[in-house]
């Protein structure tokens, strides 16, 4: 049994909750306080990957970010490697697929805060920043946190996406998702039933385990 | 929160991807035709280098997207010249080292237990309900079944049948779990598949699948590469094709 694939995922998944979280509940508060022009759009856009079907997706991503475009080139002369096909690509496919996740249900959570709260510690004298990270996001956290777990069910599911930015590169970018699919092509029944059903047992694991925590952290 | 905080990074650090480095696995991306011949010789290869070989199989014209955009394989072996070119144009590959290796042959495949063998000239019969093929827009033996099909003189008849596999590999699944009657594929798949027959489409039904190959490897780092393609089209290597239905190359 070569757990690889497993374990890539795993890292894939983590790090980009990590970031579709930091990004994603920061986007929540913007969204959900800042009143800009353009502000729907913005939404919108950052709601795209919900919508679109992955493979779409991943090819916007290919173009945006592959070996020919200037943010490929970009990445390149500074890291000295593509950042499509390999796990940095990955990652960031992983990232923008669990970002409206994480996004959406923060934002709504942070809605749902009573703004007369938010008013009461600002005459107590905090400023707006303090609010936000002491009154505001605390309040907010089943939400958010609900948000996070979503966005890393999704994260730890993607084919689509990651398939076109990372490729199926054996023992470098093949994630479990792309395992299954690979032995199924190759008619490894037994595989891609035993790979299927691991990530399956992780994922309920994982998610039990968020909504514990998530439980008894409140 | 913070236990949780505690897995992550644990997660995070204890299992780094191994890097790419010179030693690592050679990087293969292959028609998926050659799955099982290219196995076989991949185990050679380690044998006689002492280099691990790691494939990706999949549509040739899939493959010849990644490599444009930058995948890091290092050898590309093609079911059909045209994407070698497209490599090639793009500035990825070495033209000096664009070899054919093989001709591609397709077969009329069905599971054994649906009935009579099946010729292309039977597609017609309204038991075939089902007809997989390889997605044409990239997969070249769907390009071939297309034009055995059109030279049968039946392509009209079973267009609104067609149902197209990703690749050629994944067109044979389509047949062998059931959910499609029949399937037009490459014989080096169908040679090693159980629980099926099939009948060989002559090799004049459709234009040449002329396989062929390049090396795509970055310069200063391509002897491996080279050594694989040269094993490729070596005399043992050909020997190892021939056995999984590949016929040898024109010229």
């Amino acid at each position: 049994m070569d757990w690889f694939p497993l374990l890539l995922s795993l890292r894939v998944a983590s790090l980009a909750t990590l970031m579709a979280a930091v990004l994603g509940i920061g986007g929540a508060y913007l969204l959900a306080k800042g009143r800009f022009p353009g502000r729907g759009l913005l939404e919108a856009v950052a709601s795209l990957p919900i919508v679109l079907p992955p493979t779409v997706l991943g090819y916007y991503l290919l173009v945006v970010l592959g070996a020919r475009s200037p943010v490929g080139r970009a990445w390149e002369s500074v890291f000295g490697g593509p950042l499509v096909f390999s796990v940095t690509g990955a990652v960031v496919a992983a990232t923008v697929s669990a970002l409206p996740f994480c996004l959406r249900t923060a934002r709504a959570a942070i809605e749902q805060v009573d703004p007369r709260v938010e008013a009461a510690a600002r005459t107590l004298g905090l400023p707006e920043w303090r609010v936000a990270l002491q009154v505001t996001l605390p309040l907010a956290r089943r939400g958010v946190i609900a948000g996070v777990a979503l966005g890393f069910a999704r994260a730890l599911g993607d084919f689509g996406a990651t398939v076109m930015v990372a490729g199926n590169i054996p023992g470098r970018t093949q994630t479990m998702p792309i395992a299954v699919y690979d032995a199924v092509q190759a008619g490894d029944d037994a595989r891609a039933g035993t790979l299927a059903l691991i990530l399956a047992v992780v994922a309920v694991a994982v998610l039990l385990l968020v909504n514990r925590f998530s439980r008894a952290g409140v | 929160m913070k236990r949780l905080l505690l897995v992550l990074l644990l997660l995070l650090s204890g299992c780094s991807a191994q890097a790419a480095t010179e030693d690592g696995p050679l990087l293969v991306a292959a028609a998926s035709d050659l799955g099982p011949a290219f196995t076989e010789l991949g185990q050679v290869f380690e044998q006689e280098t002492g280099r691990a070989v790691t494939f990706t199989f999949g549509s040739s014209g899939q493959l010849s997207q990644q490599i444009v955009n930058g995948a890091p394989f290092e050898v590309f072996a093609s079911a059909s010249a045209t994407f070698v070119d497209d490599v090639v144009k793009a500035g990825q590959a070495d033209a000096a080292t664009v070899a054919d290796y093989a001709l591609g042959r397709i077969v009329v495949w069905s599971r054994g237990d649906t009935g009579p063998q099946a010729s292309l000239a039977d597609l017609v019969q309204p038991r075939f309900r089902r007809i997989a093929v390889a997605n044409p827009e990239h997969a070249p033996y769907g390009v071939a079944a297309v034009e055995a099909l059109q030279g049968a003189g039946v392509y009209d008849r079973v267009q609104s049948r067609l149902v197209y596999g990703e690749n050629v590999s994944d067109t044979l699944r389509l047949a062998s779990s059931g959910n499609a009657d029949v399937a037009i594929v490459a014989l080096s798949l169908a040679t090693v598949e159980d629980g099926g027959r099939f009948t060989e489409v002559p090799a004049a039904a459709h234009r040449p699948l002329r396989q062929s190959l390049v090396v795509t490897a970055e310069q200063g780092r391509a002897q491996a590469a080279e050594d694989f393609a040269e094993l490729v089209v070596s005399e043992p290597g050909r020997a190892v094709l021939a056995r999984y239905g590949f016929a040898p190359p024109e010229g």
